[in-house]
């Protein structure tokens, strides 16, 4: 006796297993679009994650990881310091060890990438063998072995690089390489190059390793350290004695006015910030996705039609509707399994070209990153082979319900019209909708532990606002199809194309929503865009009134700390031409654990051409003395509007900022915009500065040029006599500043481009779904004389008509999300406060292309339904 | 000249014979039932006159053209010129209205709006569907639709009707009404009719009936010998 084979399988086997094979090309498009979704996904993601992991400490890589980290919230540390410490921790067990990190620039590179040159202690790490033991990356990872240290010891030239810094500057060892170190140029010995080990973090290609006095000499930082790394003995007692060692090491950052932290906390501490950067991508990310789950229900749909002749006579030979209904659940199941496999392949593939231009962004507006190589872990994988198989299958659940309502034998005659959300036909859950988005958007942010800032109400004002439209998309068929009709009159494929959408299906409706939705969130991005660039724009217009702009290389870098020395600024300004100068120098500072800038300026003496800042709350003086101003202790300051976001400070508010010289009183005297950058900035007198930090180097400066002279002329003599500066004419900073701005955007541009195509995709396949379930009426037109171009033609002007309407629903809900984006995430995420802009012409560009692929893709799906089968002509 | 001449047409679905030899024709204004059981091969000869499906061999004029000489699109330009169907489930476009169903032919020939609406409400008077003019398929009665599909099958002003079980969907007294409709219209503007049913009603109205079997036509009669 046999088993009688369980009718789910038999289905399965008989019915979509063939079906696939059948329809080979529709079912690789299909995984091939789900793909695409989850690969943008997860290159976004994984993108994120490797710009994220790149940032450290530098010396992790050649070290290893230490326990805690001391280091003062403004400017460097004095050695002695390190005496102290010791004196602190009597005998306790804890390895200390100095790091100084310096920026440079390499001398002869027309586009010097910033370079981070690090002194290391390397007799002390010699000597503390037991507590590097045990470490992946110790002494012997790296090579940092006794034999080839010894060249580095107390040299100013000796430097250690990796394989990195070898492939991008072609440098081998035993060579020279000339680095650009406060404005002066010096040539660097490679004594010897460290390998790459697999158990150890890649060396990053701009790190020089050096010794610690090596460094000290040649960047003129003598005795003074950026931190001190402090490390407890692995063995049996390293928990207690890492908690006995915090105690101390607390207590002696209290003391001293230092910060005390691990590496973790300052990696996250650091990394938050781009947080926000990092979330709209991944946002922008996971709407090529929800396009992508959108086409799986779209094609379902279409296959349930297709086969709903074959599922009627499945349901008159007794199939159950429930077993009709698990085939088709358990078909999206394997297909969203099998586009989900392929994306995570395709999403390596396309991280490994996204991370340089993410990384880039990071290392512009946030930190200093490396691009380190994608890692695609357990939980990402399993994430989106979770992520993509249940959303194909909750993409499949209506086309599954659809195809279980088949009624027997009946559909095999008159087939049927179907599919869609029957909640998309009621307009007024449309408006509930959008009043309940507006109201949203009033929600105040939610602020996490960390101190970051997650715009709960700007992210749920734009689902419902997505969701309105879906709904609300409906109102507008009749309009266009009325256009259509009018414009159309004297054409059949016209008056046909236009009935279609005069009292439109579930399906024609699903489609708009689905276009509206991608076409509103990329054209809303748009808009967040051009108001951004407007903004900018204006900005950089009124804020560089200067000739020319004097810096040291690397400005573009948020953590540049390269300088301009007092004798070259000073030789600068006595050069023929020059009428005078804005000085700023940027110092990094901890305020609350938190980083910002002190800035510290000192205007040109003319008061119409010096620095004319951008007010958003102006103090009563604005004169080029106004920040030289000091009662009672308590120093005039300017503040910037992310400074005023992320402290809450306002104008007439009092606050300190640590300084060497410890805490000082700074009055707010005024808020000015800032759009270079998400860190605040306070900005004070740079005569005050200069005393706090005993520093009369600069990290840039504005020049203004005397009547009747070219600025080219000077630009020229600065140029030769101090090769290793940048400097840049106004026009020539101003073009600059928008590339840096458009690069930032590069990822953003090329997410809204896959969504945009993914719609039309979407488009094509829900009109084959259309066509082949109005087969019997090409049918019609045939047997009236229509051909099989004009059929194509029909399809077109509906497709035209189609993507009108997602298009012009789109388009409206983009104002709206756009004024989510501008009023209530970007303030409450950024600090930023933007003008709104409409980009006219992006938005003609966008509905060409989107009208013109509509256009084309449903011609082609018309074209290839509009070939008719004799045999099916007449009498069926 | 007649209007549809067919000589020693032959047709092959794969290895099986579906029309060995079928020879016929209708002059302007004759109306012939073609009749016999399922296979006999009515549909591919109504197919082939159409201009749908090709024969393997002989030939079929329409009103003098002879349809080998044409190709898809040719056939196409001809239907909307010549010929027109009428089908057992009316097939009627569900997203036009009654009038654009019958207007939706002469836009594919070209004519201009003026002359088609006159064109349209003149044949909607004649089909008695005035009243209903701006209804959609579905809001129409089965004898309604019928109605709608003679008059946009009429509005091209054909030579030939092809009609697929015309009564076939419809109760008897409907039926009898669309027969006299179809007989009226066929001698009021000359139009030969060729009629594929099971029903022996039909040949009321039919000047001869060809009873196929086989592929072949087993015995024609004229209604009026």
């Amino acid at each position: 006796m046999t088993s009688e084979p369980r009718t789910g399988r038999l289905i399965w086997s008989r019915m979509i297993w063939r079906y696939w094979l059948k329809e080979a090309k529709l079912t690789a498009m299909l995984v091939g679009i789900l793909a695409l979704g989850i690969a943008v996904f997860l290159s976004v993601r994984l993108a994120n994650k490797a710009a994220v992991t790149g940032f450290g400490l530098f010396t992790e890589s050649i070290v290893g990881q230490s326990d805690f980290i001391l280091r003062s919230p403004a400017g460097k540390l004095d050695e002695r310091i390190l005496l102290e410490i010791r004196k602190a921790t009597g005998s306790a067990p804890l390895g200390i060890f100095p790091v100084l990190e310096v920026t440079g620039a390499i001398a002869d590179d027309p586009e010097p990438g910033l370079l981070r040159l690090v002194g290391v202690d390397l007799v002390g790490l010699q000597n503390a063998a037991q507590y590097l033991e045990g470490e992946s990356a110790g002494s012997g990872g790296n090579g940092l072995n006794g034999e080839s240290t010894n060249q580095l010891l107390g040299s100013s030239r000796a430097v250690f690089v990796g394989q990195g810094f070898v492939g991008k500057t072609g440098v081998a060892a035993g060579e020279t390489v000339s680095v650009t170190v406060s404005d002066r140029v010096r040539e660097l010995v490679i004594e010897a190059v460290l390998p790459d080990s697999p158990n150890v973090a890649a060396v990053p290609a701009n790190l020089v390793l050096m010794d610690l006095p090596g460094l000290q000499a040649l960047s003129g930082e003598a005795e003074k350290i950026s931190r001190v790394e402090l490390r407890i003995p692995p063995g049996a007692d390293a928990a207690a004695n890492r908690e006995s060692g915090f105690a101390l090491l607390t207590a002696f950052a209290e003391a001293n006015d230092l910060i005390l932290e691990t590496p973790e906390e300052q990696k996250s501490s650091v990394t938050q910030m781009s947080a926000a950067f990092r979330l709209n991508l991944t946002i922008l990310s996971g709407l090529a996705l929800l396009v992508g789950v959108y086409l799986i229900m779209q094609a379902m749909e279409a296959s349930v039609v297709k086969r709903r002749a074959e599922i009627a006579v499945m349901r008159s030979l007794g199939v159950t509707p429930a077993e009709i209904k698990r085939a088709w659940i358990l078909e999206a199941l394997l297909l969203g399994f099998a586009g989900s496999v392929l994306g995570i392949v395709l999403g390596r593939i396309l991280a490994m070209g996204m991370v340089g231009a993410i990384a880039g962004t990071v290392n512009t507006l946030y930190y200093e990153t490396t691009t380190t190589a994608v890692t695609l872990g357990g939980w990402e994988v399993l994430f989106c082979l979770v992520f993509g198989t249940v959303a194909s299958v909750l993409a499949g659940w209506i086309p599954a319900r659809d195809a279980a309502a088949t009624p027997p034998a009946q559909a095999m005659r008159h087939g049927a019209r179907s599919g869609g959300l029957k909640v998309l036909r009621f307009w007024p859950v449309g408006i509930v909708l959008f009043i309940a988005g507006i109201a949203a958007a009033a929600l105040p942010p939610w602020e996490r532990a960390s101190g970051s800032v997650v715009s709960v109400g700007g992210y749920l004002s734009s689902i419902l606002l997505v969701l309105s439209s879906s709904v609300l998309i409906g109102l507008l068929f009749r309009p266009v199809s009325r256009l259509l009709g009018r414009v159309g009159k004297r054409s059949a494929p016209f008056r046909y194309a236009a009935s279609q959408l005069r009292k439109p299906g579930g399906r024609h409706r699903l489609t708009a929503a689905g276009l509206a939705a991608a076409i509103g969130m990329s054209a809303a991005m748009a808009i967040l865009v051009a108001s951004f660039e407007t903004t900018l724009t204006s900005w950089i217009q009124q804020l560089l009134k200067a000739d020319l702009y004097v810096s040291a290389p690397g400005i573009s870098s948020v953590t540049n700390e390269n300088t301009i020395s007092s004798s070259t600024w000073k030789a600068i300004d006595s050069i023929d031409g020059v009428a005078g100068m804005d000085r700023l120098r940027r110092y990094p500072v901890s305020i609350d654990g938190t980083r910002a800038f002190l800035g510290g300026a000192d205007y040109n003496q003319d008061s119409e051409r010096h620095l004319q800042l951008i007010w958003l709350d102006p103090p009563e003086d604005r004169g080029p003395d106004a920040l030289e101003k000091i009662s009672g202790g308590v120093i005039s300051g300017w503040i910037s509007e992310p400074f005023q976001r992320i402290f809450g400070v306002g104008k007439g508010d009092l606050f300190t900022v640590p300084t060497p010289q410890g805490a000082k009183e700074i009055r707010c005297e005024g808020v000015y915009a800032e759009y270079g950058g998400e860190t605040g900035t306070v900005m004070v007198s740079r005569k005050f500065t200069s005393e706090w930090f005993s520093d009369d180097r600069i990290t840039q400066m504005s020049v203004y040029v005397s009547e009747g002279i070219d600025p080219e002329v000077v630009l020229s003599e600065i140029e030769s006599q101090f090769p290793t500066l940048v400097a840049r004419t106004n026009a020539r900073l101003r073009e600059e500043s928008l590339r840096i701005f458009h690069q930032t955007f590069a990822v953003t541009y090329a997410l809204e481009a896959i969504a945009v195509l993914i719609a039309v995709a979407g488009l094509g396949l829900a009109l084959a779904g259309l066509l082949l379930e109005r087969r019997r009426e090409l049918i019609t037109l045939k047997s009236l004389g229509a051909t099989r171009r004009e059929i194509a033609a029909a399809a077109m002007w509906e497709g035209v008509g189609l993507s009108i309407v997602g298009l012009s629903g789109g388009i409206l809900l983009s104002f709206a999300l756009g004024w989510v984006l501008i009023h209530v995430i970007n303030p409450q995420s950024f600090g930023w406060t933007l003008t709104y802009q409409i980009p006219w012409g992006a938005f003609a560009f966008l509905i060409g292309v989107t009208i013109l692929c509509a256009a084309v893709v449903a011609s082609a799906v018309g074209y290839r339904n509009g070939e008719v089968r004799s045999d099916r002509i007449v009498g069926r | 000249m007649n209007v549809l001449q067919v000589s020693r047409l032959t047709k092959s679905y794969g290895t099986t014979p579906v029309l060995q030899g079928v020879s016929l024709s209708l002059a302007p204004g004759e109306r012939a039932a073609l009749m016999g059981p399922s296979g006999s091969g009515k549909s591919t000869l109504l197919n082939c006159v159409g201009g749908i499906d090709r024969p393997d061999d002989g030939e079929i004029e329409i009103d003098g053209e002879k349809l080998s000489q044409f190709d898809e699109e040719g056939l196409c330009r001809l239907r909307r010129r010549k010929v027109s169907t009428v089908f057992q489930f009316f097939h009627l476009l569900p997203t036009l209205t009654a009038s654009e169903n019958i207007e939706f032919p002469l836009q594919l020939t070209g004519m201009a709006e003026k002359d088609r609406l006159s064109r349209v409400a003149e044949l909607i008077e004649e089909v008695g569907l005035v009243h209903r003019a701006g209804a959609l398929p579905d809001e129409l009665s089965g004898g309604e639709m019928q109605r709608v599909a003679i008059a946009r099958a009429l509005s091209i002003r054909p030579r030939l009707i092809l009609a697929d079980e015309p009564t076939g969907n419809l109760d008897s007294a409907t039926g009898e009404a669309i027969l006299d409709l179809l007989q009226r219209v066929s001698e009021s503007h000359e139009i030969a009719m060729l009629i594929v049913t099971h029903s022996p009603d039909v040949t009321r109205i039919c000047d001869q009936t060809f009873k196929m079997r086989d592929g072949l036509i087993a015995s024609g009669e004229n209604d009026d010998e």
